[in-house]
């Protein structure tokens, strides 16, 4: 068996070995804040109809990705998950925005919701299986 | 490509099966029909169908971050393996 094991090793390419051994491990606070952008994204979907708070929730939401972007770029090895948190964050920035020339249709904010809510759960997904 | 060749591509992707980009396809479809309807403006629309393709990117980024986990515990078992005969 140990000879299989050392044999089926170097079949594997050195770079997706080395890629594969270095990553990041499970980091709880990661997490967490991608479990409440999903968490917030699902909640804030139904305030759409309310101008205000609808603005209120959407500066939240950037904020709390925008975060998350950052907390995801100092993390050693993690250019994938830095990747899908700048896309992300590129969502909600984008509903934030739309809010300083209002109106905004309650259909645009849904439909932004469901995609931040769509994306918060494929990364928790994957976050969650990383090596603990 | 016109709008009607687009959406009939979207059409064969939502139906084609795929778990994953199945409903995308379908949901892209949605966004399309309710442009057509004037339930958003073009620019609202070309914002949403942009974030389609942001989560194109988030797909393609945790597949890459989904297959080094699986090569980890592989990697990990074979170690255990060796170091266990």
């Amino acid at each position: 068996m140990k000879q299989l094991a050392l044999l089926l090793v170097p079949l594997l390419s050195s770079c997706a070995i080395y890629d594969a051994v270095t990553m990041t491990g499970f980091d709880p606070n990661e997490y967490r804040i991608i479990t409440e952008i999903r968490v917030d994204a699902n909640h804030y979907k139904d305030a759409c109809a309310n101008p205000l708070l609808a603005q209120v929730n959407a500066v939240a939401m950037a904020r709390k990705t925008d975060l998350f972007e950052a907390y995801s770029e100092q993390i050693p090895n993690n250019a994938d998950g830095y990747k899908a948190s700048t896309s992300l964050n590129e969502i909600a920035q984008g509903l934030a925005k739309r809010y300083d020339t209002p109106p905004v249709s309650p259909l645009f904010c849904k439909l932004k919701y469901s995609s931040i809510e769509n994306s918060a759960r494929v990364i928790q997904h994957t976050i969650g299986n990383r090596p603990r | 490509m016109t709008l009607v060749e687009i959406q009939h591509q979207l059409y064969n992707i939502a139906n084609s099966g795929d778990p994953v980009f199945a409903d995308f396809a379908s949901q892209i479809n949605d966004i399309v029909e309710q442009a057509k309807a004037g339930q958003m403006t073009p620019q609202d629309t070309a914002e949403i169908l942009r974030d389609a393709q942001r989560q194109l990117v988030i797909l393609d980024s945790m597949n890459a971050l989904a297959f080094k986990e699986t090569l980890n515990t592989c990697i990990t078992g074979l170690i255990m393996i060796a170091g266990a005969v």
